[in-house]
């Protein structure tokens, strides 16, 4: 599905990301874990095009992304409120993202049904533009808006950062269900280990712009993880 | 404390976006204001002259005693459109172990760093040190001094308080601003009383009895202490804040713009921005304001036609110029999401096209009573709105593409600066000179007409060719996104 070549991401002179290489495949659930700066929201951006890369290419289905736009057929992600147009209600967002998939207004409520849980009765007929919603609930806009494109590829920058416990619960779900029965590839990244293991089959540790760990996630994986994750803590002083 | 925030206050000043940047746009700006200054500042000096030539039959001194209260209600409702309130800058200090009265006095003496608190003592102080202090004496001049001080001081808290007011019952803004308007129609239109009168009856014994100075002085320590015990009982981020209660928002459509298929979609979401978001919003009443430009113009007989089309160009693609200078950057917080989401850039331009196109045609319709002035002028208006939609359309998307200013939505559009840069500064040649390039050869070999023609065949035939440029600057886009959506980003 996706195909990552020597790609590597400088700013300043520092290097923000560099990944020689990285297959993901189609139907993979992939989790991105790293610490702040460690480069998965850049990785992200240049998967989705939004900056070039200073070298290296990715490929989506065999298809540079790189100035082509096939790829936005199947992929839908969404990376922070900077995805949302915030002057416009959820329901006229929704018909939007719909219509350019071509969806009539129907289907889209058909989808917006299905979604009542996670929407938890919070985000539609509220009467409020999507900047007076919480983050928590932008979020769950931003979500909603990639399910309804039924997406072969989906990729979240932390999704689970801003949202309750209970829709915490319900995404995990969701995105479990849309990876095994529908076969979407997924790709998160999250702060959350617990989460990030619980919905992930493969599991990526970025550092400093490198990919230090690609692991299956098995049990032992979120250990595997604290251990990393712990040793960044200073020791005592003696 | 209070020298704490200053600095900080300072701080803000010097280190905000629309201050840091480069250096030939600070300087463009500088000298602006500088002019801007220096008019009002040779009103001031030469006031006497102008206020002679302007009533002839009156004394300088009664006519300039005339005219301070009557600025002093235009200035009120200056103030109620144009002036910010000095509000959310407060948040980082609420919740930290800082006393009320601190946050209020400083809020309460920021209000006063306004841009309209400057306007009166360069106006009219000049006039004071000149004509009263010759005339009547150090004390009277002093109390005019004060006088003036202090009805300016009034006027100012008086609209921060009514536009506080305002913002939790949009009523009160519209009963204050009903109110304003019956006391001047009351004076202009009905002759019931005179403000002008009022204004001699008090500053005229003010030149007698320096003592009455303790009104204004009055008006405006209640103004200000009202405020302050306002401002103490509702220090609640609601409350400060400028944003309205919020009415329940309901989901609007654009039926007519169904039948566009996706463009039309582009088109509603972008005619949402503008009704929903401050600053777009006055950029277009702005425009319908120039809807009146013609009036200046076609009423005096020595502006010929080389004037109209200058005055066509700007009323029927005023919205072009004006919204469109900025253009992209009015999606700026959201262009990752455009950029990612399936549309095609091709119908993204075309969208604009058609807005465009729209607005312009509204324009154009509403400049038809013009005819009055003669069938002549709508025919120049009808060329220019040709013009118009061809040329400058393109002309601003082609800047488009060169401009990578975020502009933040919310914020007014008096004196902001967000947003402006070289683009801005570069866009105004061609759309300017361009249609004069063509037009004054012809004319000055007395063939106007042809001139005329020229500018509509090149209109017309930039409007046929739409999607060349369309394919073109959609190639100049691919080449320049990357660079756009970074400035976007960079808040």
């Amino acid at each position: 599905m996706i195909e990552v070549r020597n790609l590597k991401k400088i700013y300043n002179g520092v290097t923000v990301v560099d990944v020689p290489a990285l297959q993901i495949n189609k139907g993979e659930s992939v989790g991105l874990v790293g610490n702040n700066g460690a480069g998965k929201t850049t990785l992200f951006r240049m998967v989705l095009d939004l900056i070039r890369a200073e070298s290296g290419e990715i490929l989506s289905n065999g298809e540079v992304v790189a100035g082509h736009e096939k790829w936005k057929d199947y992929t839908a992600a969404y990376l922070d409120e900077g995805f949302l147009i915030d002057y416009l209600t959820p329901e006229e967002y929704f018909y939007f993202i719909g219509g350019l998939h071509n969806l009539n207004k129907a289907h889209v409520d058909e989808v917006l049904i299905s979604l009542t849980d996670f929407f938890n009765g919070e985000i539609l007929k509220k009467g409020k533009y999507i900047r007076d919603l919480s983050k928590g609930n932008q979020c769950k806009v931003g979500v909603a808006s990639c399910l309804l494109q039924e997406p072969e590829l989906l990729m979240l920058d932390e999704p689970f950062a801003n949202i309750d416990p209970s829709t915490q619960f319900r995404l995990k779900n969701l995105l479990k269900d849309l990876n095994k029965s529908k076969g979407v590839t997924t790709i998160v990244s999250s702060h959350d280990l617990n989460h990030i293991t619980d919905v992930c089959d493969r599991i990526l540790l970025m550092e400093k712009g490198v990919i230090i760990k690609d692991i299956a996630t098995s049990s032992s994986t979120l250990n595997e993880l604290e251990a990393y994750f712990g040793v960044q803590v200073a020791p005592p002083a003696p | 404390m209070i020298t704490t925030f200053l600095g900080h206050e300072l701080k803000a000043f010097w280190r905000s976006k629309n201050t840091g940047k480069s250096i030939a746009i600070r300087v463009v700006m500088a000298l602006l204001i500088l002019y801007l200054f220096a008019c009002i500042l040779f009103a001031g000096l030469f006031l006497n002259k102008i206020l002679e030539a302007a009533f002839p039959h009156d004394d300088v001194v009664i006519s300039f005693c005339g005219i301070i209260l009557l600025y002093f209600l235009f200035d009120l409702i200056m103030r109620m459109q144009l002036q910010e309130l000095p509000t959310l800058r407060v948040q980082p200090y609420l919740h930290l172990p800082v006393k009320r009265n601190t946050v209020v006095s400083y809020l309460a003496f920021t209000a006063m760093l306004s841009v309209f608190n400057l306007w009166p003592i360069i106006l009219f102080i000049p006039f004071v040190l000149k004509v009263i202090l010759t005339d009547s004496g150090a004390l009277p001049a002093l109390a005019f001094v004060l006088a003036i001080l202090g009805f300016m001081l009034f006027n100012n808290y008086l609209a921060l308080f009514i536009k506080r007011k305002a913002n939790l019952n949009g009523w009160v803004f519209l009963i204050f601003i009903a109110t304003l308007g019956l006391i001047i129609t009351g004076d202009f239109k009905f002759h019931l009383y005179s403000v002008r009168n009022t204004s001699y009856l008090y500053f005229g014994h003010l030149l007698t009895k320096p003592v009455l100075v303790l009104l204004p002085m009055i008006l405006a320590v209640a103004m200000y202490y009202i405020n302050f015990a306002y401002l103490k009982q509702n220090l609640y981020l609601e409350e400060l804040s400028s944003r309205k209660a919020s009415a329940y928002k309901s989901s609007t459509e654009f039926p007519l713009l169904n039948r566009f298929g996706k463009v039309g979609d582009l088109v509603a979401n972008e005619l949402k921005l503008i009704f929903r978001n401050k600053r777009p919003r006055s950029a277009l009443v702005m425009g319908l304001f120039f809807m009146f430009y013609g009036l200046i113009f076609y009423t005096n007989s020595h502006y010929g036609q080389t004037w109209y089309i200058f005055v066509g160009m700007f009323m029927t693609g005023i919205f072009i110029i004006n919204y469109g200078q900025f253009m992209y950057s009015w999606q700026a917080a959201h262009f990752d999401g455009l950029l990612v989401s399936k549309i095609n850039f091709r119908d993204f331009l075309k969208a604009k096209y058609l807005l465009f196109t729209m607005v312009s045609t509204v324009a154009f319709i509403l400049t038809t009573p013009y005819a009055y002035f003669g069938w002549h002028i709508v025919l120049v208006h009808f060329v220019m709105y040709l013009w118009n939609i061809g040329v400058n359309t393109t002309i601003v998307l082609f800047f488009a593409n060169r401009n990578a200013k975020s502009i933040n939505l919310s914020k007014g559009a008096s004196f902001n600066w967000e947003g402006v840069g070289a683009t801005q500064m570069l866009i105004s040649f061609p759309l300017m000179l361009t249609p004069y390039i063509i037009y004054l050869p012809f004319s000055l070999f007395k063939h106007a007409d042809i001139g005329l023609a020229m500018l509509a065949t090149i209109g017309i035939i930039f409007v046929l060719t739409r999607d060349f440029w369309v394919k073109k600057l959609e190639e100049d886009f691919i080449q320049k996104r990357y660079t756009i959506a970074e400035g976007f980003r960079n808040k």
